[in-house]
């Protein structure tokens, strides 16, 4: 990486944390990189908890292949204003894009991403990368993510939120691990004890897909859903369907008999919170915050804090909403950084650098990686049940305009955990105006009629 | 502005041109118009750069719609149909509502807390810096300083609020996650942040007020109640008046107290014009409702500078 000024990572830690890295990547698979001397790359990328792990991950391909990354580090809303301003540009300042999912949809839409396999016809998939969702595939002409279109990205990170709990507090009431919801409302409800332990603490914020995003793995877990059939192209909204008023009712149920008295004010930061200072006995959080419950700076609950896939309805899998990013390479930068680009996410997905992404506490985007003897250790312990839950995955949304609907849900939503509106109006709301999106943008779409 | 006039014409005999319409005809034929505009356009072509033409720019972009495929952008004619679409917008009228709320709340208690404590630190002969440096001091704490403090502040769990209501024997307050207190507490956090704003125009006006007034109305045995009503606030009106039409027009444009504290939240509790326009434009990526959105904003800014000006005009006639 570049040395930086603000706003930018300098090289820094290469001896310990690259040195260490390369030497447990080493030891642990043996393996050396097989990435070709390229050009220097520009990154553009969010402040997330697992970024540092990626920086990391970075030092040790600077290290092992005489490459040089330089990181151009933002807020969540940074990173986004900044992709768009460089894609949009007659020549982009950033070649390699890491993408959310709330938003790479709309890059690939617009034409803003080069597909990988036409900047490099060899590059070969490594088959044990998650595909999210078939979310790294797209076809331009059909619109649709899908296998048969073309490789677009590779996963930089495979996020979606896990059911965190007290291990240490199930093992005191003797209860087992929630695998649905009756039984995650009934341990939640044996846990509660406020204010001193609440059984479960919700993310019911309003903001950038807060609320909804915690209600998602309720949703489909229930057999809900937005809408009717994405794949297929049918927008028509089916979130106020009997299933939807399921869903949002044992929501709130949960919030208002196990929950956190604040559920509606609660932004993902003060879930965490309530988890780490030992005030939550369950939490359903991205699983990228899996680092910050064993650091003894940070949590009170140091290897007590176990994790589950996210309950679901007798029947029906576990379903959680992607909240994943994605390494796309820009249009408008020239051939060599596109190219160069490509050999990094070539490094990047392979198990060895996988294997060093684990170490650094990052989220592996590899199987092999989940199936290693690492998998095993305490420390990773959330490893086994990401595996688990990732090939459930949902990707949410499929079309562009993805954040005018997230807008609505996160206020509905929002409205109804305050209690300001009831679970029909808010569901009948959601999807009136989600419907009038849809068509507004010509989209294959219909309504359910109104929960009564 | 600089008027340059042609050396061969004498000051007197261009008066009387002017009087008499001469020079209007003699600018147009001699060369002097063209050095004024000459030196003239300059200035003008850096005005019409840097404010007329983004915000041409932005009320163009607001008869459309701007989408991107293959890279490139679609900029698709919308007519009025973006301005058309700005009262059916259920957030845009929540904002607009709150907006007004949030305006009037925090201009007042920052007027009235601005002024009290001017009149007080001005009757303080010992310690003045030392007040006044402590007033100011909200001012000059970065914004997004003061959202990390009052969300510290205003927490449910740990916050001092929660903790200094509790010691009187009160329940704790989700200050900012109830439709009650929501908006009541930003407005509160405002109220602090700008405060010396009001409290700085307000000292400034008091301390520069001629002393032999006062002199006069305490010989003619006025109390201090009598000299505040008659005395200081006529003659305070017009920094009044300027001080309430700045704090409003800012008012106006709340952006970062919202986004740090609530998110518009609960609900649209707190949703503001500003953090609309944002939701619309940056996180939606609807470029042209937002300009639409944009445009009225402005437009309603407008209306508020032009009676705050009006309103200082007529108190520099006042005074």
């Amino acid at each position: 990486m570049k040395p930086a000024t603000s706003g930018r990572v300098t090289r820094r830690g290469v001896v310990v944390g690259g040195g260490a890295l390369a030497a447990t990547a080493f030891g642990a698979g043996g393996h050396r990189a097989r990435a070709a001397v390229a050009e220097p790359i520009s990154v553009v990328i969010n402040q997330s908890p697992w970024f540092d792990s990626f920086r990391q991950t970075v030092e040790l391909y600077e290290k092992q292949t005489g490459n040089k990354v330089d990181l151009d580090v933002n807020p969540f809303a940074g990173s986004l204003e900044k992709q768009r301003n460089s894609v949009r540009a007659a020549k982009g300042q950033y070649d390699l894009l890491v993408m959310n999912s709330g938003w790479f949809a709309e890059l690939y839409f617009g034409g803003f991403v080069e597909a990988i396999t036409d900047i490099d016809p060899s590059f070969k998939l490594d088959p044990d990368v998650y595909t999210l969702g078939d979310t790294i595939w797209f076809d331009p002409v059909k619109k649709v993510m899908t296998p048969a279109g073309k490789l677009m990205s590779i996963p930089i990170s495979p996020l979606i939120p896990l059911l965190y709990y007290r291990g240490d507090l199930y093992k005191g009431a003797g209860l087992s691990v929630a695998e649905t919801f009756a039984e995650l409302e009934a341990n939640a409800g044996k846990l509660n004890h406020p204010p001193g332990v609440y059984g479960i603490v919700q993310r019911g914020a309003r903001g950038t897909a807060s609320v909804s995003f915690d209600f998602y793995p309720y949703l489909y877990g229930f057999g809900g859903g937005i809408f009717k059939d994405q794949a297929a192209g049918d927008y028509t909204v089916t979130l106020n369907s009997e299933t939807g008023r399921t869903a949002l009712d044992y929501y709130l149920r949960l919030a208002k008999q196990a929950g956190h008295p604040k559920t509606a004010s609660l932004d993902q930061a003060d879930v965490i919170q309530n988890m780490v200072t030992g005030k939550a006995a369950h939490i359903m959080m991205v699983i990228a915050a899996w680092s910050q419950m064993d650091d003894p700076n940070k949590s009170a609950v140091v290897d007590k804090v176990e994790f589950a896939p996210p309950p679901h309805a007798p029947g029906l899998p576990t379903a959680p909403g992607l909240g994943h990013w994605l390494g796309g390479v820009s249009r408008n930068v020239p051939d060599g950084r596109k190219r160069a680009a490509v050999e990094f996410l070539r490094w990047f997905q392979g198990k060895d650098a996988q294997l060093a992404n684990v170490k650094a506490g990052g989220i592996p985007i590899n199987a092999a990686v989940y199936r290693d003897p690492i998998a095993e250790e305490h420390r990773y312990r959330w490893m086994k049940p990401l595996a688990a839950a990732l090939p459930h995955a949902i990707n949410i949304y499929q079309f562009p305009q993805a954040s005018e609907v997230t807008a609505i849900l996160d206020l509905g939503l929002n409205r109804a955990v305050a209690g300001e509106i009831t679970v029909a109006d808010a569901l009948n709301s959601m999807s009136e105006q989600i419907y009038g999106v849809m068509g507004k943008y010509d989209y294959k779409t219909g309504k359910l009629p109104p929960l009564r | 502005m600089t008027v340059v006039v042609s050396p061969s014409a004498d000051a007197a005999s261009f008066k009387r041109a002017r009087r008499t319409g001469n020079a209007r005809r003699r600018c147009h034929h001699g060369d002097d118009v063209v050095w004024r505009w000459a030196i003239f356009s300059p200035a003008l072509l850096l005005m019409l750069a840097l404010s007329v033409l983004p915000l041409a720019n932005l009320v163009f972009t607001s008869f459309y719609d701007v989408t991107w495929a293959q890279g490139q952008a679609i900029w698709t004619p919308r007519g009025f149909a973006n301005y058309a679409a700005l009262p059916g917008d259920a957030l845009l009228r929540a904002g607009l509502v709150n907006t007004l709320i949030f305006a009037a709340g925090a201009v007042a208690g920052q007027m009235l807390m601005g002024f009290v404590l001017a009149l007080l630190c001005s009757r303080v002969t010992r310690g003045q810096v030392f007040y006044r440096t402590l007033f100011i001091l909200p001012i000059l704490i970065p914004g997004i300083v003061v959202g990390a403090i009052w969300k510290l502040m205003f927490n449910y769990d740990f916050g001092l609020l929660n903790q200094a209501i509790g010691l009187l024997g009160f329940a704790a307050q989700n200050w900012l996650g109830t439709q009650q207190t929501a908006l009541a507490s930003v407005i509160l956090v405002d109220i602090w942040h700008w405060t010396p704003f009001c409290f700085l125009l307000f000292l400034a006006g008091i301390e520069s007020l001629p002393q032999d007034i006062y002199e006069a109305a305490e010989i003619d045995g006025a109390s201090l109640w009598q000299e505040l009503r008659y005395v200081t606030l006529p003659l305070m009106l017009p920094t009044i008046m300027v001080t309430f039409a700045f704090r409003l027009m800012v008012a106006f444009k709340v952006f970062d107290e919202v986004y740090l504290l609530t998110g518009g939240g609960p609900g649209t509790a707190t949703e503001v014009l500003s953090f609309t326009i944002y939701q619309r434009f940056f996180t939606e990526n609807r470029l042209g409702y937002g300009a639409a959105m944009s445009v009225m904003v402005i437009f309603l800014v407008s209306i508020l500078l032009v009676t705050g000006l009006s309103v200082r005009r007529r108190a520099a006639v006042v005074a």
